[in-house]
């Protein structure tokens, strides 16, 4: 009977599904058992209660009286704010390093390489702890604070950037969410075709109407040095700046690797080829070579991207409440441990597949067509 | 990510070799562009360098054991390092023990030179390491005559270069049969497979570690719960080998159907199949891979510091809590880092003589 492929495959999952089954029953009932050992109920309930738990700097307004799920989702707002800041910068960054590297400037192409080999063989946290412990020896006190780009100034407190203020309340939030949903139904719909065309126009005018109804405040203000201290602008805290910083040198050297590749694996025949057709060098690589080179780098480039979500949890080295260092912090607090762990789980699968299928639709459409 | 993409055939970046000063200066201001980038990558490395090296070298105090000159000096303080080697290397293991961590240290990195020979891959290298391990176990806990030394006592290099190892170690054969599961025909064992891998890769390290240090005590029951080495052993394994599945799953799928077929002809069983032609195949396709994933597990191992094990990161902490010192904090990470540059970057050009000695080698 054994040697029947058929009754063996059924023997084998049933081993399989019961001891999964069965660890699983152990997990929960000792869990449980744990739990009420320890006298911890179990239930979301209280996520609307107040949460009384310090967060030391945030994106959006947080006091400590506000409840639980909003101290979550200002967590949230921490990790995606860092890590939408460090992408774009390691993008364009990594894109000059990468091309750099390939120059045939020797102290070019060298620098580029000593930056992208320390990037790549240095863990991140050593790299964050040590700038951090740099930020009070390089950096100048307040009154000299440098000021390498008109608007931007570092000093020992921190950077201080221009600041674009976005001002939300918790009822914005709820409203923006809303809208985006709207308009993201909106395009869908309109995308389908099978629609009056009135109702796309209707709805994405609800999705503005929802947008202004948020009572958004938005304001560009230049930071205006004083003498001792500055007026206007927001001033980054040297933990954000360290975090900012090191992802970004960080993430950099990948970024620069995979555009060279990029680059690399366009040959020098599509050049030519180019040229043939009487092409201009700007129309050869718009046309020609870049929607080339993206097909190659956007699936390692969503992979880095996806790292940069994760690496960002590394703020807790440095003391930044990220989102998984604010989860920490509401689960010592409220000994709802359970819970945490699965909207932390919840949290950044959804955040990952989120971010891959972007990168998976733009690699759709830039994908070869094969007839 | 190494790249295994033809190279130009123009001069290669970054190589340096032996030009002549003609055709250095023709590199360095032949076109306007290279004029351009050498005047501003000269002006950068004229700003930046001069300072760096003041305070690494010039200025700093080297072995000097007075702290004080550390606090009269305006450059860097490896004194410190120098004074401190014994508490950052081996964090808070018994002060008359460390001549144990210290052989281990040796014995683990002398067997990882050994094992780099293509000559010495033969099945004796597996057991050499199983009993090699079974020594560290053995001077690093003690017990037989050894003074016992729990784990929570271990500490610094030794802790990384054994978390490092074993993970990768267990987690290399658990990631083979995880890809194994992944294509499986039993839908239960591919979807076991697809979900474990998945939610691994969908998740920060950090966040897992978190679940292994602060939450496992939750949810097993006390005899079963094994310590925290160990809880954070098991989830740098599980990490890793979810990882290592995907770039092995890839090697598998880049093996022909005819090789099955092959194999079936000869009426070799499942297993055979596997570790006779396929995996042989399948390995030595992503090597460049598989090294890639084992730099970034490397380093990962830095992050057990944040659950509280005494890995390099915390006994450099440690070591700067000294009041008597001036806390160099900067020197001390620089140190840290250096060590963990060493080991990922020399596994890097390991990884590289792999690429470039192909596929064909055996």
């Amino acid at each position: 009977m054994l040697s029947d492929a058929k009754t063996r495959s059924i023997i084998i999952q049933g081993m399989l599904v019961t001891a999964v089954i069965a660890f699983a029953a152990l997990l929960v009932s000792t869990t449980f058992a744990n739990l009420k050992a320890r006298g911890i109920p179990i239930g979301f309930d209280f996520l609307t209660m107040p949460s009384r738990i310090i967060i030391s700097e945030a994106i959006l307004t947080y006091k400590s009286r506000d409840p639980y799920f909003w101290a979550i989702v200002v967590g949230l707002a921490n990790t995606v704010f860092i890590s939408a800041l460090v992408i774009f910068f390691s993008s364009v960054l990594g894109l000059v390093v990468g091309i750099t590297r390939l120059s045939s400037n020797p102290l070019a192409a060298g620098t580029c390489r000593v930056w992208v080999e320390i990037a790549r063989n240095s863990p991140p946290i050593v790299l964050l702890i040590f700038l951090y412990s740099l930020w009070w020896k390089v950096l100048p006190p307040v009154g000299e604070a440098l000021n390498p780009l008109p608007g931007v100034y570092a000093s020992m407190r921190g950077f201080v950037v221009p600041a674009i203020s976005i001002d939300i309340g918790m009822t914005g939030a709820l409203i923006i969410l809303f809208a985006l949903t709207l308009a993201a139904l909106g395009y869908g719909l309109a995308r389908s075709g099978r629609l009056p065309p009135l109702v796309v126009p209707a709805i994405l005018a609800a999705g503005v109407v929802g947008l202004w109804l948020a009572d958004i405040r938005f304001a560009v203000d230049f930071p205006v040095f004083t003498g001792s201290n500055f007026r206007g602008g927001s001033e980054l805290t040297p933990e954000l700046s360290t975090i900012l910083v090191g992802l970004t040198i960080y993430t950099t050297g990948f970024v620069a690797e995979i555009v060279r590749g990029g680059v690399l694996s366009v040959g020098r025949g599509q050049w030519d080829a180019g040229h043939s057709l009487g092409l201009s060098r700007g129309k050869i690589l718009r046309l020609v070579v870049i929607p080339q080179m993206l097909r190659v780098i956007v699936p390692p480039l969503n992979s880095q991207y996806i790292n940069v979500v994760k690496n960002s949890t590394l703020a807790i080295a440095v003391g930044y409440p990220d989102f998984l260092a604010v989860m920490n912090t509401i689960i010592s607090k409220s000994s709802h441990s359970i819970e945490g762990v699965f909207i932390i789980l919840g949290a950044y699968l959804a955040l990952n597949l989120t971010l891959s299928s972007a990168a998976n639709w733009y690699n759709r459409r830039i994908a070869i067509v094969e007839r | 990510m190494a790249m295994s993409l033809p190279m130009s055939s123009e001069a290669t970046p970054g190589h340096f070799r032996f030009i002549g000063l003609r055709r250095l200066a023709k590199l360095l201001f032949g076109t306007p562009l290279n004029a351009a980038l050498t005047l501003l990558f000269g002006a950068l490395l004229v700003v930046t360098v001069p300072p760096m090296l003041r305070w690494l070298v010039i200025d700093a105090v080297l072995f000097d054991p007075d702290p004080n000159a550390c606090r009269a000096a305006t450059g860097a303080c490896w004194s410190f390092i120098y004074a401190k080697s014994g508490q950052l290397l081996f964090g808070i293991y018994p002060f008359d023990e460390r001549w144990r961590p210290a052989i281990v240290c040796l014995l683990i990195l002398a067997l990882l030179g050994w094992s780099v020979r293509p000559a010495s891959w033969t099945s004796r290298l597996l057991a050499l390491w199983v009993a090699a391990f079974a020594l560290i176990f053995w001077l690093m806990g003690g017990g037989f005559g050894l003074a016992e030394v729990p784990t929570s006592s271990w500490g610094g290099l030794p802790v990384t270069l054994i978390l490092t190892v074993v993970a990768i170690g267990i987690a290399f054969p658990v990631g083979i049969l995880l890809a194994l599961a992944r294509r499986s025909t039993l839908p239960a064992v591919r979807v076991g497979a697809v979900v474990l891998i998945e939610s691994v890769r969908g998740l920060p390290l950090l966040s897992i570690l978190f679940v292994a240090s602060i939450m496992m005590p939750l949810f097993l029951p006390e005899a079963l719960l094994p310590d925290k080495f160990v809880r954070a052993l098991v989830a740098l394994t599980i990490f890793a080998a979810a990882y290592l599945a995907e770039v092995i799953r890839g090697g598998l799928q880049a093996i022909p159907n005819g090789q099955y077929e092959a194999a079936a002809a000869l009426g070799l069983p499942f297993w055979h199949t596997q570790r006779l032609v396929i995996l042989p195949q399948a390995i030595r396709v992503v090597i460049p891979a598989l090294a890639n994933t084992i730099i970034v597990m490397i380093k990962n191992t830095s992050l057990v510091l944040v659950i509280g094990l005494f890995d390099l990161i915390s006994s450099g902490k440690a070591a700067l809590a000294d009041p008597e010192w001036p806390s160099p904090a900067a020197e001390t990470f620089l140190f840290i880092g250096a060590i963990f540059f060493a080991l990922s970057f020399s596994f890097a050009r390991f990884a590289d003589f792999l690429e470039r000695r192909g596929p064909a080698a055996h």
